[in-house]
């Protein structure tokens, strides 16, 4: 997981060919990969407004927020419960940040029906990065060891940092740069912090 | 529309694509990149794998000839 999630960061830095190996490590050699929930780790389409790129940052943290929250409840992997929980407490002040961004460039014009409507998507369904459903990476996490758990939290931090330092530069007010550059720090350290539990 | 219209797929190799390809080519002519923990690199790796924690690819990117085909694991 942590591959595809480098791989899509020397996409953003210009690599014109740049691959994940399937199934990493154990998959060379020859040993069956812990598979991950779906193939889909990805990078986002550049072309979409950055008022669609805040609603998409805002859903991909409450799948995490979600998500974080579920393996910190989980007593099988007690050492690293207090980190998920402080994980998915700082995703949810992440997810107010950019409300507040949001609302401050739409102004009167804000979408009710933030930040689905402006996706266009259905209720009902939580996302994580790479648009994997956040039910299956649950489903997935059943039973799995707790370094599988960190590879897979660390390539979402990695591609929540990728979405951050991509709404950075495409943001032109200075305020907005700011917010996102805050953002894409704390994810910097959130991503340490799991890298140390491995 | 979809979620997915958001995201775009990474490239990626199966093993046996990797293992065909690095026997094909020089080592000068592409970067295959570890980015595991050290601890894990030292555990075993990819002959002329280059270690570079994931972490650290963000600044460290600039090391590499981004012209050159590079495969991450």
């Amino acid at each position: 997981m942590r591959s595809r999630a480098a791989a899509a960061v020397l996409s953003r830095e210009g690599f014109k060919e740049a691959y994940s190996m399937e199934g990493g490590i154990s998959a060379w050699e020859g040993l069956r990969a812990a598979g991950p929930p779906e193939a889909g780790m990805a990078y986002f389409d550049p072309a979409h407004t950055l008022e669609e790129l805040i609603a998409l940052a805002w859903m991909l943290e409450e799948g995490a927020c979600k998500f974080y929250r579920e393996m910190g409840s989980k007593d099988k992997h007690e050492e690293a419960a207090a980190l998920f929980r402080e994980l998915s407490d700082d995703e949810e002040k992440h997810q107010s940040s950019l409300f507040k961004i949001y609302q401050r460039r739409a102004g009167k014009d804000a979408d009710p029906g933030f930040p689905r409507s402006l996706l266009s998507l259905e209720s009902g369904v939580d996302y994580l990065e790479g648009g994997i459903v956040l039910n299956k990476a649950l489903e997935w996490a059943q039973g799995k060891e707790l370094k599988d758990l960190l590879d897979f939290s660390i390539s979402l931090e990695v591609n929540a940092i990728d979405l951050y330092i991509k709404m950075e530069r495409r943001a032109e007010g200075k305020k907005a740069k700011e917010v996102f550059k805050a953002l894409s720090n704390q994810e910097r350290n959130h991503l340490k912090r799991l890298t140390a539990g491995l | 529309m979809g979620i997915m219209d958001y995201f775009k797929p990474v490239d990626t190799w199966s093993p046996d694509k990797v293992r065909q390809f690095l026997n094909e080519k020089g080592p000068q002519e592409y970067n295959l990149i570890d980015v595991r923990t050290p601890k894990e690199y030292e555990e075993g790796h990819l002959p002329g794998a280059r270690l570079i924690p994931v972490g650290e690819l963000e600044t460290r990117w600039k090391e590499l000839d981004r012209n050159k085909p590079t495969i991450t694991y």
